[in-house]
Parts: structure tokens; sequence; C-alpha cells
């Protein structure tokens, strides 16, 4: 590494007294490189190392031990709770498949009853439509039988009148026969009373029979 | 190797809690709970609501009536629509000159006129009900405009209860000259029979009174300013003639 070729740095110890430990960095490759120092290890320190280590060893080892164990405990626990779940999810899955089959004969039955319904407004719609068009026709023939009284009512009054009419011409024909019995001031006065009488009859009858053409 | 043991623990300590704190561990799953159904069921919009009523009849079917003129000699049918429980709107010459005023519903029900009264400077009449009507819709806020979409709903012919549709035209001089101010044309069709129908927008709010047909086919109405302006004002109704 940066070692200065130009004065290097002896060791602190040589190198058969002072083994290098484990990982440590030899030469040009270390961190440290030429100045790293290394002391001196007799038996007695690697055993007051050891001595030192156990206990750290050991509570890693407790807490390895832990941590597995709560691992262990709590893909358990997610194991069960996962099935559990699924047995939820699955008593949902059918609860939704049976809601859907009665959705669909739900679905099905209103389509149903909507087509019957509007069946059954379009059947009130004609049915009111037809207790109109009859309500229309009793009051027209209500209307035509009032006409058809008021028109037999009016040809009752005509032919009274026609006759009035006959019998005043023939009452007239009688005094006429027999003139010389009566004045002829009364006799001219009665053929004018039976001019109007059958003008008015024949005036009433050609009414009548202009309405009966209509 | 001191210094070396130390860090060592001292990473693993570091390591052990950095991944404690991050949540690296899984921590212990929750309980399953019993029952995972929401308290609150979500509100789900039925289709077709819009078509709902208490018989299968949407509200503009229910508000039309036909109205049947028994003269002293005649018979002739129109249209109406109520306004409230127990008014009538229909045009005059509908009303005018009867000797009787049968009403009936849309699923034919008849209804007991009370009065009948006539605007004299608009073809409107008003028709007072003994019994009360089905429905009744709102009045516009304003008329429409030319290109506005149009309701009719009537008896045309004095048949079957029908509904159509069309869009505003426009304005014009009335061309019977039945109503003061100017009327509303549309392209909806009507015939007669249809006088005294509803006419109505998008919302179902009423623009209109059918009273008159063009040669070309177009229908003719009141304009909703127009009834508006009669039914402010008592005076503009006087009861109706009869032919007795």
């Amino acid at each position: 590494m940066s070692t200065n070729p130009a004065s290097p740095l002896p060791p602190s110890v040589p190198p058969a007294a002072a083994p290098t430990p484990p990982g440590a960095d030899q030469g040009v490759g270390s961190a440290y490189g030429a100045a790293q120092v290394y002391e001196p290890v007799s038996g007695v320190g690697q055993e007051r190392r050891r001595g030192r280590a156990t206990p750290v060893l050991a509570v890693l080892l407790a807490a390895a031990v832990a941590l597995g164990t709560y691992l262990w405990v709590t893909t358990e626990r997610w194991r069960d709770t996962s099935a559990e779940w699924e047995a939820e999810a699955g008593g949902y899955a059918r609860e939704v498949a049976d809601l859907r089959l009665q959705l669909d004969g739900v679905n099905a039955e209103l389509t149903s009853a909507r087509e019957q319904l509007a069946t059954a407004t379009d059947r009130i719609t004609d049915l009111a439509n037809e207790k109109a068009q009859l309500g229309d026709e009793n009051v027209a023939s209500q209307q035509y039988l009032e006409y058809q009284r008021r028109v037999s009512e009016a040809a009752g009054v005509v032919a009274t009148a026609l006759g009035q009419c006959t019998d005043g011409q023939q009452e007239l024909i009688g005094y006429l026969k027999d003139a010389d019995s009566y004045d002829p001031a009364d006799l001219e006065r009665f053929e004018t009373q039976v001019a109007d009488l059958c003008t008015q009859a024949k005036d009433a009858n050609t009414a009548l029979q202009q309405e009966l053409q209509q | 190797m001191r210094h070396r043991l130390a860090a060592a623990c001292g990473a693993a300590v570091v390591v052990a809690v950095t991944t404690a704190g991050c949540g690296v561990l899984p921590p212990l799953p929750e309980p399953v709970p019993v029952d995972i159904v929401p308290t609150v069921a979500p509100s789900l919009a039925p289709e077709g609501a819009e078509n709902l009523s208490p018989d299968g009849f949407d509200a503009v079917e229910r508000m039309a009536v036909r109205i049947r003129n028994v003269g002293c000699s005649a018979l002739s049918t129109g249209s109406g629509f109520a306004i409230d429980e127990h008014t009538l709107i229909t045009n005059k010459h509908v009303v005018a000159d009867s000797a009787e005023l049968e009403v009936s519903t849309y699923d034919g029900r008849d209804i007991a006129v009370d009065t009948a009264s006539t605007a004299a400077l608009a073809d409107l009449a008003v028709v007072r009900t003994e019994d009360p009507l089905p429905s009744y819709p709102d009045l516009a806020e304003g008329d429409p405009v030319a290109g506005d979409p149009v309701t009719v709903v009537g008896y045309p012919e004095g048949g079957a209860l029908t509904v159509t549709t069309g869009t505003v035209i426009g304005t014009a001089h009335d061309p019977l000259n039945a109503n003061l101010g100017e009327v509303l044309v549309t392209d909806a069709p009507v015939e007669p029979g249809s006088s005294g129908s509803a006419a109505l927008d998008e919302e179902g709010h009423v623009i209109g009174v059918v009273y008159a047909k063009t040669a070309d086919g177009q229908s003719l109405l009141v304009p909703l300013s127009t009834l508006q302006q009669m039914l402010d004002d008592d005076a503009s109704f006087t009861p109706a003639a009869t032919c007795n």
C-alpha cells in the first residue's frame, strides 16, 4: 500500500514470534500497512481473551436462539392466521357464490316483474282508453237519442199541423158548397186562416225534411 | 483482538437494534376478526329508479287528464294537466259551450268537476275538481328558447294517453289571435284533442300549454309566461260559458 520503499519500517515483532491473527492484513494489501503494530502474544493472553469472549459468545448464542425462537413462533402464528384467513375467505367466497346465485334469480324476477308491470300499465292505458271511448259513445248515443226524440216530437207537431190544415180545408170546402148560407166576409176570413195554418204546416214540414236530410 | 470482538459485538447489537427498529423482524399477526363484514352496507344506486312510481306510471303520465266536453248537441274531447291537487289547466276552447265537463285520469278514473273558468286574453282555462288529482308537475322558471327539447303529453284524437317529443322552434304571433302576445312554436306532433296538453321541459316542468296546430304540422303553445301572468291575476278568469 503506501509503504515507502526508501525507508521501510521494520516490523516491531519478528514474524516468527508474532503470528498473524486470522484475518489480519499483512504486507502491501493491509489498510494499516507497514504502520500496523503487533503486540506480543503469549499463552496467558490467549486464555484471558478466551475467558472474555465466552460470555459474549454466550450472549450472542442466546440472542440467536431467542431470535430463532421468535421467528419460529412468528412463522407458526402467521401460518395459523393465514389458514384462518383462508378459511374465512373460503366461507365468504361460498357466501358470495350463493348471493350471486340469489342475485341472478332476483334479477330475473325483477326483469320479469318489470315486463309484467309494463304490460299491466299498457293494459291499464288501453282499458282507460276503451272506457273513455265507451263514454264518448254513450254520450253520443244519448245525444242522438235526444235528437231523435226531438225530431219525432217535431214530426208529430208537423203531422198535427198538416192534419189541422187538411181538416180546415175540408171544412172550408163544406162551407163553400153552401156558400149562400154564410156571410162572404166570414168565409173569406176562414179561408185566410186555413191558408195561414197550411202555410205554417208546410214550412214546418219543409224544415223537418231538411233536418232529416242532414 | 479485543477491539475486534468489541466491534463485532457492537455491530451485532447495532444490527439487532436496527433490524428490530426498522421492522425487518416480522411482527406477530393480529388475531383474525370474528366478523369482517362492514356494519354499514354500501349504498347501491338502483337502476331504473327514475321510473319508480306508486303504480308504474311516471309523473308525466299521471298528471295528464282527458276532458270530455258534453255540449247541448255536440261532443268534443281535449286534454289538460294538473297544477295542484284540485286544479287543472286546459284551453278555453276545450271547455267552452259545455253542458257538462267530464274529466278522467290516465288510469280511467273519473274526476268530479267543480267549476270551470276561462281567460279572456288567452286560450286558457282553469278547472277546479272536487276529487283530488293523482299528480301535478312544477312550473318551469321561465319560457324555453329555440332548440330546447319539449315533451307533450295528452290525448290526441281523444284516444289513448300519448307522449310525444320535439324541440322548440321559436316564437310567433298567434295566427288565431286567441292569445295576447307571442306564442311558442314547436315541432312536437299534436293532433286535435291534444289541446290543453302540457308541454314539459327535460326536467318535467311545464313550459307551455298546447292550443293549436299549424297547417305544416307544427304545434303552437301558450307560453309559460302567459300562463303565469293569467294565474297571478284572479280577475283574468271568468266562469266558462255554457250551452244551457
